[in-house]
């Protein structure tokens, strides 16, 4: 059941109970009013007739007058019977005088009883009569009474269903009104999840559905929010899958197209010695790319070591694996350090300083000039080289990505450097500022002192 | 046989792949980037061009949109079939996926071969004659009877020679997939056909491998 019905339903019979209780209970007093009214009148009228008999009887006994008392009785009845009221004279069972059509069904001395009479409501008092073996029985029609009441009950009752009527009228579309809203937010949250996602709840109005509408709303935008975020995050992986799988299968193609060449073809010992070379070169590519992947996955499932660092050392150390490398490819390599001291992971570091060097190096070309350096807690690493736009330098943090695909290949880069870099600069609470520009030069340059 | 222009930026691959296909008689060019690809197609003709997509300089779908009759085959790492199909539709005659076997390159680019460039008519070593169309053979002048399968195998021989061949890989050229014979049988064929040719110094056994023909 809907809450509207609900709420109607509920309301409807609470009014009813209590207008017909009010009804009832008005009626039941306004019942025993007029009865207990007319019976005091009659009380009353009894007394002043039994008395008034009492004084006549005296009268007419101590005057002597031939009359008998039956004769008053008779006279009594009579006159009162002229007056609608019935009386009647009882002595030892026997009846002296009535006006009775019927007598009455039950009467006793000094009772007051409420009977029917011949179809008609009566009041019926039985009064023992003074100096004379007698008693009076007094009978009053209040049946008119009784009618009045009766449809003033009736009035009342009709006025009662009416109003009930009018109510289930009116209160029916004033509370579907009221729950409106509400299947309005339900429709909208249909349509949301029918994929409408752009949909949002009207919010209008200052009740508790606006507010409802608004919470909402807001509910939505968070959820649609973290959504796009998942999105992105699943399509950054997804890139990051695609991307290794080429990477992965550039070298695994080359060395089983090498090999499966060498055991199908005949060739000559100077084809088989390249052929062989180029198996030996990509399978170190290979080893090279699952060692960045180690790495990252090493920094990302690592917490890092907190420890006094020389940063200078450090990147000494870095440099001098590369040192062979630069002097191949005819590229000076100088350091500018002075005695300085970090907190954060040596091993790390080193790892860090040694890509960014390494990156500088493959940037040159033959005569190129690199420097790197560290002052107060912070290192940089700066080169002569190729530089890069604003374009290549947004995406070189990406797995994977070169600036120039065929020049860093022949450099043996595995597009996994730089992505390993920002890790490592991340988990030291810092990152990594890049300044170039295209045919002058890049200069790295890390903030080491974030972490105390 | 045909002129083929490789274009593919890593060149331990683009160089496997002129090996492999001049092993088989075809010429080869080389190029490691889109945009000399698209200079070198538009000056001179080649009849078939095996593409990389993932180019520096221009991507493989720009130069193939530059090539108007040249057959071209993909040649890519791109695997999904979402790319595939994108590589198709555009154009191409055939989706190679890295990491390819050399058998199947060869046998693709023979296939596209097949269908859009007239083949010779005859291929001829030592003085061995083949008549590719007429399945007829001639050595010093005078034909040699071969049996249709005989002269399938040497078919085979041929359109992989310098390449070495396995006996299930002869079977499945020449008896195709439901031969259920053995290894014994390619044994006897090639026996029969050293014989009657006389290819004894060409048609080489390779050890644990199978058959190549040497020319």
């Amino acid at each position: 059941m809907k809450l509207w019905q609900k709420n109607y339903l509920l309301t409807l019979a609470l009014f009813l109970v209590f207008l017909y209780a009010g009804v009832f209970s008005l009626a039941f007093f306004s019942y025993r009013r007029s009865m207990n009214d007319a019976e005091e009148t009659a009380k009353a009228e009894e007394s002043y007739i039994a008395r008034s008999f009492e004084r006549d009887l005296s009268d007419m006994l101590s005057y002597g007058s031939g009359a008998s008392a039956d004769m008053l009785m008779r006279s009594y009845v009579r006159h009162y019977n002229e007056n609608g009221i019935c009386l009647a004279f009882v002595s030892g069972g026997e009846v002296l005088a009535s006006s009775f059509e019927e007598a009455p069904a039950a009467y006793d001395e000094g009772s007051i009883l409420r009977q029917s009479i011949g179809d008609e409501r009566h009041i019926v008092i039985s009064d023992p009569l003074e100096d004379v073996d007698c008693m009076l029985v007094f009978a009053k029609n209040i049946e008119g009474v009784y009618r009045e009441f009766k449809s003033f009950a009736l009035i009342c009752g009709a006025a009662a269903v009416g109003v009930s009527l009018l109510l289930a009228a009116v209160l029916l579309p004033l509370l579907k009104k009221l729950t409106v809203p509400l299947e309005r937010l339900e429709e909208t949250a249909d349509r949301i999840s029918g994929g409408e996602l752009d949909v949002r709840a009207d919010e209008s109005g200052n009740d508790e559905f606006a507010s409802l509408a608004k919470s909402f709303n807001t509910m939505v935008g968070r959820v649609n929010a973290h959504m796009d975020e998942l999105k992105k995050e699943a399509e950054v992986k997804q890139r990051l899958v695609d991307d290794m799988a080429h990477e992965l299968r550039t070298p695994i193609t080359a060395i089983r197209g090498y090999a499966e060449y060498l055991e199908r073809a005949a060739v000559p010992e100077e084809e088989r010695l390249e052929a062989l070379s180029y198996i030996v070169s990509e399978s170190d590519r290979l080893k090279r790319i699952s060692e960045k992947i180690l790495d990252s996955a090493f920094i990302r499932e690592n917490e890092i070591k907190k420890e006094r660092v020389r940063l200078d050392e450090a990147l000494r150390e870095a440099a001098r694996p590369l040192e062979s490398k630069a002097a191949e490819k005819g590229v000076s390599l100088e350091l500018e350090t002075s005695p300085c001291e970090v907190v954060g992971d040596g091993v790390l570091l080193s790892m860090l300083f040694t890509n960014l060097i390494e990156n500088a190096v493959n940037a040159c070309g033959e005569g190129g000039a690199v420097t790197a350096g560290c002052a107060e807690g912070t290192a940089f690493v700066s080169d002569a080289g190729r530089g890069m736009t604003k374009e290549q330098l947004s995406h070189i943090t990406e797995p994977f990505y070169r600036t120039d695909k065929s020049r860093s290949r022949a450099d043996g880069g595995a597009g996994l450097g730089l992505a390993l870099c920002q890790r490592i600069a991340a988990a030291h609470c810092t990152r990594l500022e890049y300044a170039s520009e295209p045919g002058k030069g890049t200069k790295v340059t890390v903030d080491l002192t974030a972490l105390k | 046989m045909a002129r083929i222009l490789i274009v593919e930026d890593e060149k331990a691959i683009n160089d496997l792949i002129k090996r492999s296909l001049t092993l088989v008689g075809h010429e080869c060019g080389q190029v490691f980037n889109g945009l000399d690809a698209i200079e070198l197609i538009s000056s001179r003709p080649f009849d078939l061009v095996i593409l990389d997509i993932m180019l520096p300089g221009a991507s493989g779908y720009e130069v193939i949109r530059e090539i108007k009759d040249t057959p071209v085959i993909f040649l890519t790492a791109k695997a999904k079939l979402e790319d595939r199909l994108t590589g198709l539709r555009i154009g191409a005659d055939d989706y190679i996926v890295k990491p390819f076997e050399m058998l199947e390159l060869i046998e693709r680019v023979n296939a596209v071969l097949r269908r859009t460039k007239a083949e010779p008519a005859t291929f001829e070593f030592d003085d061995i004659s083949v008549d590719l169309i007429g399945k007829r053979v001639t050595k010093a002048g005078s034909e040699v009877s071969l049996t249709p399968k005989e002269y399938e195998l040497l078919a085979a021989l041929i359109a992989h020679r310098n390449v070495a061949l396995s006996r299930e890989k002869l079977i499945y050229l020449v008896w195709t997939y439901d031969y259920d014979g053995n290894d014994r049988t390619v044994d006897t064929h090639i026996r029969r056909l050293r014989q009657k040719l006389g290819l004894e110094s060409r048609l080489k056994t390779v050890y644990k491998l199978g058959y190549r023909l040497e020319v």
